[in-house]
């Protein structure tokens, strides 16, 4: 206990300093403003932004240098966020750097690298994420999307949900069942899929924001090359919880839970309770405070995560989950201190004005309905990524033994 | 600032562990406890600590220390919480001593600090008097010159291991209520010294300290001027703080792992409470908390190492999260253990006792959560 030195290192500060001035430099002007006032990019907008990170490899800095990335450890990596969060930029979309990307260089052919892994790099193929499905959520392995060799091809049967950005992918990886025999861990395949394939359909689903993010991807005799497999056939589990490791880490990200608490205290400023400011009440401050101590509490779990990952090359179970767990919790807890002072504007929600060229009349304060948004949306922080009980039955096992 | 290698930090662990898995069972805890001296710890056990070098830890090397800071007084203070021990570490090794180093004269310093690591001298920090609460400026009692030395008046509030300390260090403002606050030692025999020894919540002894006109000589002010010492007492409260908050993540460890090992055994309904989802998860939480009170207080504990800016905002912090987490999981080990965890015969009571103390000594998480509340709008109306 307390052994490691878990101090940020100064080395960063100049590539930090490079980060910071090109986002100044490069960032577009209608990224900018719409970021500024919590409005939706559009798919091209957001696409020549990542565009522009790619040309300096940047979405894809933390993989090794063999592979086309730029080798950055974990904290570099962690610092090119934080530079963009403070920088007003828009998130960095994981499906194709740290999802698809990782396990393609990991497990997939040469044919494969060279035909995925530049488009990745630069942006150039949008990725989504073909895992859960209507019967298969939290127990992702009883899936049931059929795939069943063809000649060169496998005939892809089935459907996906909660598919993020499916309406914006030109590529999905999916696990679908190559053999329904055997047990259920067993029968599986990863396979990567041409989302412009014949028989492919995508319907939004409208979620509680009332914002488009999810979507169902149905499947009818689609037909995959068996070249677009990923290592062998029915041992796409193990390629699965590859990837799934690399999720749960990726999940937090510091720098936008900083920009939550900074925007609720803003919120708090400029919300009065009998004419004082919400921020001045007691039980704000405290609130205040609880929110604060959870933040160094998380700063100081990733800051131990990625000593771990320097002493032993990979973070450790319990630590990895427990951010997960509590980072996702923090975020629910900063959104919800922003509801409770939006209850004294009457908890409009405008979600029109989320969109650029909305030129109705705001109702309370400028941040209502980004607050209100984002609040619905991180809803489902501790669901995705593997819920907050299925985090919980990972700890238990893999790490108390139970 | 003063800090180990890792490769020393983990020798140290590993003395720690070591010695004190050998050296310090629970049947041993009861007889030093409860022995017939009546002084609730071990002075052979004591002896051994010197010896091995744990209590000149953070201590410099001119003094006989290892040139260690906060960091290594933590891992001192995790090791002894997971085995609870008894010795007064945290008001000699890291209150009496942090005192004589903060506040003291280098020859003070240089007479005074051997003897501490030497395993010689124990002290014990009583600052706070009945009316203070947890707040750190509240100070009445009075030191006043007469003659060659000082003659102090006041109360001070219930302080464990101020029972058998060689020495107290006593706040006192000089020569009037208005006056600055200085730090003394005084000897815990020193005529007009009255001591009320009890039991805490969780048995270790202390005492009261009332003084009436009692005579010390004008060496025994630390410091050399009338300076005001609140601001070092401000340090030694949070220095206190995060060492307990160390203290409180070995107990949570350990009983966090007695608990993980109960359930593994204990069988009903035809297997291991460990099969059943609802305590699995509940252990995890009590992992996740104790993970959390580490992480944090490893960042505490490095921060006021290296001094930085915002070190007491991560130490409050570090406090209120560990306040939280010890509550937890002491009342959740004595849950899950169910009937056996209310026995005084079982360890698991024992370490929810000693948590609770950690939770609250130098204030407790509501406290430190309304410091942070404070300050927080006091640097908003700055700006």
């Amino acid at each position: 206990m307390f052994i490691r030195a878990v101090e940020p290192n100064r080395e960063l500060d100049a590539f930090r300093a490079e980060v910071c001035a090109f986002c100044e430099r490069e960032m577009p002007t209608e990224v900018r403003s719409k970021q500024a006032r919590g409005q939706h990019l559009e798919r091209q907008e957001y696409d020549a932004w990542l565009k522009r990170l790619g040309t300096r490899g940047w979405l894809t800095g933390k993989w090794p240098k063999e592979h086309g990335g730029l080798g950055w450890s974990p904290e570099q990596f962690l610092a090119f966020q934080e530079e963009l969060g403070r920088a007003g930029a828009p998130p960095l979309i994981s499906f194709g750097p740290t999802m698809a990307g990782p396990v393609i260089y990991t497990f997939g052919t040469p044919e494969q690298k060279k035909k995925y892994l530049p488009g990745i790099i630069r942006n150039e193929t949008w990725w989504c994420q073909g895992y859960s499905e209507p019967g298969a959520g939290s127990d992702l392995a009883s899936l049931t999307t059929r795939a069943v060799r063809d000649g060169d091809a496998y005939v892809v049967n089935g459907q996906k949900i909660w598919t993020s950005m499916a309406h914006w992918a030109d590529m999905i990886f999916a696990l679908v069942r190559t053999d329904a025999g055997a047990k259920k861990q067993e029968g599986i395949s990863f396979l990567l899929i041409d989302m412009k394939s014949p028989g492919i359909t995508v319907r939004p689903i409208i979620g509680i924001t009332l914002g488009h993010h999810l979507n169902e991807v149905f499947f009818e005799n689609v037909r995959v090359p068996v070249e677009n497999r990923i290592g062998e056939e029915n041992k796409g589990w193990t390629y699965a919880k590859f990837l799934l490791a690399n999720e749960r880490v990726g999940n937090v990200d510091i720098a936008k839970v900083e920009s939550y608490l900074a925007q609720i205290r803003r919120l708090l400023d400029a919300t009065r309770d009998g004419g004082k400011p919400l921020s001045q009440e007691p039980l704000f401050q405290r609130r205040l405070a609880e929110l604060e101590v959870g933040l160094a509490t998380v700063k100081a779990l990733m800051a131990d995560q990625l000593a771990a990952a320097r002493a032993n090359g990979a973070p450790s179970l319990m630590g990895a989950a427990a951010l997960k767990l509590r980072g996702t919790e923090l975020v629910q807890a900063i959104l919800q201190t922003g509801l409770e002072a939006l209850g004294r504007h009457g908890m409009v929600y405008q979600s029109d004005a989320l969109h650029a060229g909305w030129n109705g009349e705001l109702i309370g304060p400028e941040e209502s309905a980004d607050v209100i948004y984002e609040h619905l949306y991180r809803r489902a922080a501790t669901i995705y990524g593997g819920s907050s009980e299925v985090q919980k039955n990972i700890i238990a096992k893999g790490a108390l033994g139970l | 600032m003063p800090s180990l290698s890792s490769e020393e930090r983990q020798l140290l662990h590993d003395s720690l562990s070591e010695f004190l898995a050998e050296n310090y069972s629970f049947e041993r805890w009861k007889k030093l406890a409860r022995g017939p001296e009546m002084e609730g710890f071990g002075r052979a056990e004591w002896a051994k600590y010197a010896e091995l070098g744990w209590l000149g830890v953070a201590l410099p090397e001119q003094a006989g220390g290892a040139g260690g800071g906060m960091t290594e007084l933590g891992i001192v203070m995790a090791g002894a919480g997971r085995h609870l021990v008894l010795e007064p570490l945290l008001g000699t090794i890291v209150l009496g001593a942090g005192a004589i180093e903060l506040a003291g004269t280098p020859e003070q310093r240089e007479k005074l600090l051997p003897p501490i690591a030497g395993g010689k001298h124990l002290m014990a920090f009583c600052h706070a008097e009945p009316g203070a609460g947890y707040a750190r400026d509240w100070v009445r009692a009075i030191a006043r010159a007469d003659g060659a030395g000082f003659v102090i008046d006041g109360e001070k509030s219930f302080a464990i291991g101020a029972h058998a300390a060689d020495t107290l260090v006593v706040s006192a403002r000089i020569e009037s209520d208005q006056g600055p606050v200085g730090l003394f030692l005084v000897p815990r025999t020193a005529e007009g010294v009255r001591l009320n020894v009890a039991p805490a919540l969780d048995g270790r002894l202390g005492a009261t300290v009332g003084l009436v006109g009692a005579k010390i000589a004008s060496e025994a002010r630390l410091g050399d001027r009338d300076e005001d010492m609140l601001g070092v007492i401000d340090r030694l409260s949070d220095r206190g703080a995060i060492a307990v908050c160390a203290e409180a993540c070995g107990a949570m460890a350990a009983v966090t792992q007695a608990t993980v090992e109960y359930l593994k055994t204990r069988q009903q309904f035809g297997q291991p409470l460990s099969k059943f989802q609802v305590l699995q998860h509940r252990l995890v939480d009590m992992s996740v908390s104790g993970e959390e009170a580490r992480a944090v207080v490893h960042a505490a504990l490095q921060a006021l190492d290296d001094g930085t800016s915002g070190a007491q905002r991560t130490a409050w912090a570090a406090k209120a999260q560990t306040a939280r987490a010890a509550r937890f999981v002491g009342s959740q080990a004595i849950q899950l253990h169910g009937g056996m965890g209310m026995t005084d015969e079982l360890a698991i009571g024992h370490y929810y006792k000693r948590l609770t103390l950690c939770e609250t000594l130098f204030g407790d998480g509501e406290w430190y959560l309304q410091q942070i509340g404070a300050a927080a709008t006091a640097s908003v109306v700055s700006v």
